[in-house]
């Protein structure tokens, strides 16, 4: 079993997990209040390490048994945050348990773990019309909480999860034409709902004129990624980094200071590095022995990719400004130790993709 | 798995698998374009953020007298500030305000809770931050009420051409004569900082100003656990004579912001920078700037420097100048005409001595006067600059050079030249003082009871002169004579008349500024026939010339330029150009400017004709029944001409001449002016007193004084 552990990968992520550290310490060591970021960057690797090889040593089928449980905490934890949730920066996502907790960060893997056991579970019935509009139903109970609270990237974040578990586990072509129909049909009334900073952030994008402080934080990281050329000005020598005029450097920012540091050559092999990792997720969902191990691989994987993609998007302004993080790399113990752990469960499926291993 | 399930997931994952790679390669793509095509762009971007050329101010010139002793310096003097950034934030979750706390203990250190001039100066400072009504609405809305009171404040400014105009403006002010209790200060300290937080929070905002060392010091040591709180640095211009020299010497101030653009377009770049305001501080501001350094330096997003990248240029300091003033001459002057204006209840008035050889000024004194110290004082003390800005009488103004008078009879030296070089009489020519002479009504030419009365300053005290020449008519200032010599006499002579007076105050330099070295000089009309058509629509008439031919009348002058026209004719006619400034020195010691004395046209006058003009001025201290004779000097020969000028200052409420006498006579300027010794003078002293009563009472004794002091105890 051990056997099938995938090294690779492994040593991929904790080399990622490096460079992160690396950069937060570039990124902060210039701002007094956060010296210590880079040492809370190593414990949360050291903790994320042991966490993913926790989650590969336990068995992922078990998980089967906790997903109707696990969508019944996540509905739980919404509901309790629509009504006594901690409002910070003019958002409701926060629920005090002696420390704050966001729900929705663990709620990633209770909706990948819900979806995969809901769609292998009826795989066979999918096809039919009432099985995929229950799955789109189960999804939008959460989505809509979560939308209000509001957090537009996690609704995001978490549709397009889901979406892809669905889509990757089948769907007929009519029923997606459907689909796509009545997200058009209900648009206008969506768009009604759409928060101020939201639709600012849209417009901004279109028009980085309108908002002069994200058009800002935007224009900064592209002179940061300019400013790097072939080989980068060295690691914490980048005055874009270093004189603060880049913005929340160590986490939404931290690719254009991996940019204006080590270059083109430097930021390309840690793209590499991020898609090697995405790839090998890939590897092991075509190896996985069941449907249910599948999905579960998948749903990492597309979480992994998509915050990769909307992050490095934002940071080379070819998507609207987000609050994402890049995975791995970003400054964040909570999301570090989630990708950790959502590491491990993949590990947990291709240590036990052979039915019967003997070895 | 069944077969259709597997070959869909084989297309799943080529298609996943193309997504993932399109996706790095698009980000790639994007990554290329961004740091290798349009690299170079962004790397200037990157550099316009981070690199500001920064002015690094150079020391200012230093002023000397001619015995190299200091008259302006620039002191270390330190500034306890506070940046608002650095300031510990209020955390909102404890009920205690921690920013109010730090302050508050800040305000303790500085003891503004116990000692109340403490607490006046940081409110001083606070109100410059504030303004008025901010000032105001701060302390009332704390709960402490403040009082106001109007202020005149007058600004030299310079308007269009580069000209100096006086403007006032009416301001009000908050009365610190109680001090502000703690909260108060606490709440204009918070609204202080607040203001800063708005702006750039790194800049220090100023809490007390003018620490000595000593006193930083200790600030510092105190304060090093209180966070924000800094002690700088900022150099203090320092005048060690005080009010000795204040008009001469001028003020630093904040550029005046009607004439910021000419001072950008120097090349002043910060428009804080001092600058003189006045004196000598502003007529040579360029020379004693000197050229400041430019740093090219590392800024944080913030404007912060981080680190200086290069030295563009180092800081030239400015050029020290040497002065031909004699700072002790200057107190003598100062003492003993303070000492006269006290006695007599003067309001202000003027001590000129020069070199008549060369123009060099040895000293100016104008009173009343003004401690220059308190104008470069900081922030706190330009308060107290507003209050002698308030005084009525004016002490910002240089009256010696700024002050139009009637010259009186010391302008006898200019008709006196003008009649010899004219010809209107020989030196040798007697004229008779018969008592009043009168002139007939031009229109009733033969009705004695119409004639126009001309009297000398004799017959009051019932005495008459009888004959003289012009020797003894200057000796005794005697005013008949200088009828004749001005407008002449039907049947009798023919006098100067007004276009040959006009022309003679002219070639004395009256028509023109004397051109010192000091900003604001006036300069006087000459009047004439033409000017008098024109101004009043009247003709001249013989009066005009009698009136004129002895300094009054229309003739106006500045103390200066009595004292010019009299250096002309100790030097035998040249008509010089004062000057203070007469070495300017850099860093190193290296001459680097001189000056070469300007003499004017020479005043087209025979020496010969001019030595009794001499003589005249000889007679009037050496002579028998001499009006000057209170101005001898042991040892040297000095030679003078009093002044005692009638003026008349309009009150349009009762449409009079104000202080008239209580038979009607109008009170008198006292004017001496003399210079010594008579055989090679080396020095020409003017006194002013205004109002000052007879020129020999009020006037002698400063100018004999000054005299003495430069001839016994200071002549090296």
């Amino acid at each position: 079993m051990i056997r099938h552990f995938d090294r690779p990968l492994f040593f991929a992520v904790l080399l990622l997990c490096g460079i992160g550290i690396a950069m937060t310490y570039s990124a902060t060591s210039t701002n007094v209040a956060l010296t210590d970021y880079w040492q809370r960057q190593l414990f949360f690797t050291i903790l994320g390490a042991i966490a993913l090889v926790t989650a590969a040593l336990f068995d992922y089928r078990h998980l089967e048994l906790l997903a109707q449980p696990s969508y019944f905490l996540l509905m739980v934890s919404l509901v309790a945050v629509y009504f006594v949730g901690e409002v910070k920066n003019g958002a409701q996502r926060w629920l005090n348990l002696g420390i704050d907790v966001q729900p929705t960060e663990a709620g990633k893997f209770l909706l990948i773990v819900f979806f995969a056991w809901y769609l292998s579970r009826f795989q066979d019935r999918i096809r039919r019309l009432p099985y995929l509009l229950g799955a789109v139903i189960l999804l939008l109970f959460p989505l809509v909480l979560v939308y209000v609270q509001p957090d537009l990237g996690m609704t995001v974040t978490l549709a397009f999860i889901s979406g892809t578990l669905i889509l990757i586990n089948g769907v007929r072509l009519t029923h997606i034409f459907l689909g796509v129909a009545a997200t058009a049909a209900a648009w206008p009334i969506l768009r009604g709902t759409l928060q101020d900073y939201m639709l600012r952030r849209i417009e901004v994008f279109l028009d980085p004129g309108s908002n002069v402080d994200a058009a800002f934080s935007v224009r900064q990281a592209l002179i940061s990624i300019g400013n790097g050329g072939w080989l980068g000005l060295g690691w914490a020598e980048g005055t874009q980094n270093r004189l603060h005029f880049l913005r929340v450097r160590h986490t939404d920012f931290i690719f254009s200071v991996i940019a204006e540091e080590l270059g083109f050559i430097g930021t390309v092999l840690v793209l590499m590095l991020l898609f090697f990792v995405i790839w090998r997720l890939v590897r092991i969902a075509d190896l996985a022995q069941d449907q249910f191990g599948r999905l579960i691989t998948f749903g990492v994987a597309s979480l992994i990719f998509f915050q990769t993609f909307i992050n490095v998007g934002m940071n080379l302004a070819i998507l609207p400004v987000t609050g994402m993080t890049l995975p791995f790399l970003s400054y964040g113990g909570s999301s570090l130790v989630s990708m950790m752990v959502a590491v491990g469960l993949a590990q947990s499926v291709v240590m036990r993709h052979r039915k019967m291993d003997f070895a | 798995m069944d077969e259709r399930a597997v070959r869909t997931a084989t297309t799943t994952s080529i298609v996943v698998r193309l997504t993932l790679a399109a996706t790095f390669l698009v980000f790639c793509f994007r990554l290329y374009s961004l740091q290798i095509v349009s690299g170079e762009s962004y790397q200037e971007q990157a550099a316009v953020n981070r690199l500001r050329e920064i002015d690094t101010y150079a020391p200012r010139g230093v002023i000397y007298d001619r015995n190299g002793e200091i008259l302006a310096r620039n002191r270390p003097s330190f500034v306890i500030a506070v940046t608002p950034a650095d300031l510990p934030a209020d955390d909102l979750n404890t009920d205690i305000d921690e920013q109010r706390i730090a302050l508050e203990r800040l305000l303790a250190v500085l003891e503004a809770n116990t000692d109340p001039e403490m607490a006046i100066r940081i409110a001083e400072v606070m109100f410059l931050h504030l303004g008025r009504e901010d000032f105001r609405n701060t302390v009332e809305s704390a709960g402490f009420s403040l009082s106001f009171r109007l202020i005149d404040v007058e600004v030299i400014e310079l308007d269009d051409e580069g000209r100096e105009v006086v403007k006032v403006e009416p301001t009000l002010i908050p009365d610190f004569s109680e001090p502000l209790p703690i909260g108060g200060l606490l709440a204009l300290l918070e609204r202080a900082v607040a203001h800063g937080t708005q702006g750039s929070s790194y800049k220090p905002i100023s809490v007390l100003e003018l620490v000595d060392r000593e006193r930083a010091f200790q600030v510092a040591e105190e304060t090093y656990q209180l966070r924000g709180v800094h002690v700088l640095q900022k150099p203090v211009r320092e005048y060690p004579y005080r009010e000795l020299a204040g008009h001469v010497l001028g003020f630093l101030g904040p550029i005046p912001k009607l004439a910021a653009e000419n001072y950008k377009e120097r090349g002043y770049e910060d428009p804080n920078e001092p600058v003189g305001l006045n004196g000598l501080e502003y007529e040579y501001q360029d020379s004693l700037r000197g050229l400041p350094g430019k740093r090219l330096v590392e800024v944080d997003i913030l404007g912060r420097e981080s680190r200086t990248v290069n030295i563009v240029r180092e800081p030239e300091p400015g050029l020290n100048l040497s002065l031909s003033l004699d700072i002790r001459l200057q107190e003598v002057m100062h003492n003993a005409l303070a000492r006269q204006l006290e006695e007599t209840g003067a309001p202000h008035g003027v001590a000129l001595a020069m070199d008549p050889r060369n123009g060099a000024m040895l000293g100016l004194v104008s009173l009343p006067s003004f401690d220059n110290n308190i104008f470069s004082e900081g922030l706190g003390a330009e308060y107290k600059a507003l209050e002698v800005e308030d005084d009525t009488r004016r002490p910002l103004y240089n009256y010696a050079i700024g002050g139009l008078y009637p010259p009186g009879s010391t302008f006898k030296l200019v008709s006196a030249t003008a009649a010899l070089a004219e010809n209107v009489i020989t030196p040798y020519t007697t004229l008779v003082d018969r008592g009043p002479i009168y002139l007939p009504n031009f229109f009733f030419p033969d009705d004695p009871t119409q004639a126009q009365e001309f009297v000398s300053w004799n017959h009051k005290l019932n005495i008459l002169h009888g004959s003289m020449t012009i020797v003894e008519g200057l000796g005794l200032s005697n005013d008949i004579f200088f009828y004749y010599l001005g407008g002449g006499y039907p049947d009798f002579m023919v006098g100067l008349g007004s276009e040959r007076l006009a022309k003679w105050m002219r070639l004395f330099g009256y028509g023109e500024t004397t051109g010192v070295d000091l900003p604001g000089e006036v300069r006087p009309i000459v009047p004439d026939e033409q000017w008098k058509r024109l101004e009043l629509a009247e003709s001249w008439t013989t009066g005009d010339s009698y009136n004129m031919a002895i300094g009054q009348g229309y003739v106006l002058g500045t103390p200066m330029q009595v004292l010019v026209s009299t250096a002309a004719v100790a030097n035998g006619g040249y008509l010089v150009k004062p000057q203070f400034v007469q070495e300017m020195v850099d860093a190193q010691n290296q001459l680097q400017w001189q000056y070469e004395p300007v003499i004017k046209e020479r005043v087209p006058v025979d020496p010969g004709l001019l030595a009794f003009v001499q003589k005249g001025m000889w007679h009037a201290v050496n002579g028998n029944y001499g009006t000057s004779p209170n101005s001898r000097v042991d040892g040297i020969t000095v030679a003078g001409k009093t002044g005692t000028a009638e003026f008349c200052a309009y009150d349009p409420e009762i449409q009079d001449c104000t202080d008239r006498d209580h038979e009607g006579n109008l009170p008198f300027h006292a004017w001496y002016t003399a210079y010594a010794p008579y055989e090679d003078p080396e020095i020409v002293v003017t006194v002013f007193v205004y109002s000052g009563g007879e020129g020999s009472a009020v006037a002698i004794p400063v100018a004999q004084e000054t005299l003495h002091a430069w001839f016994h105890d200071l002549r090296p």
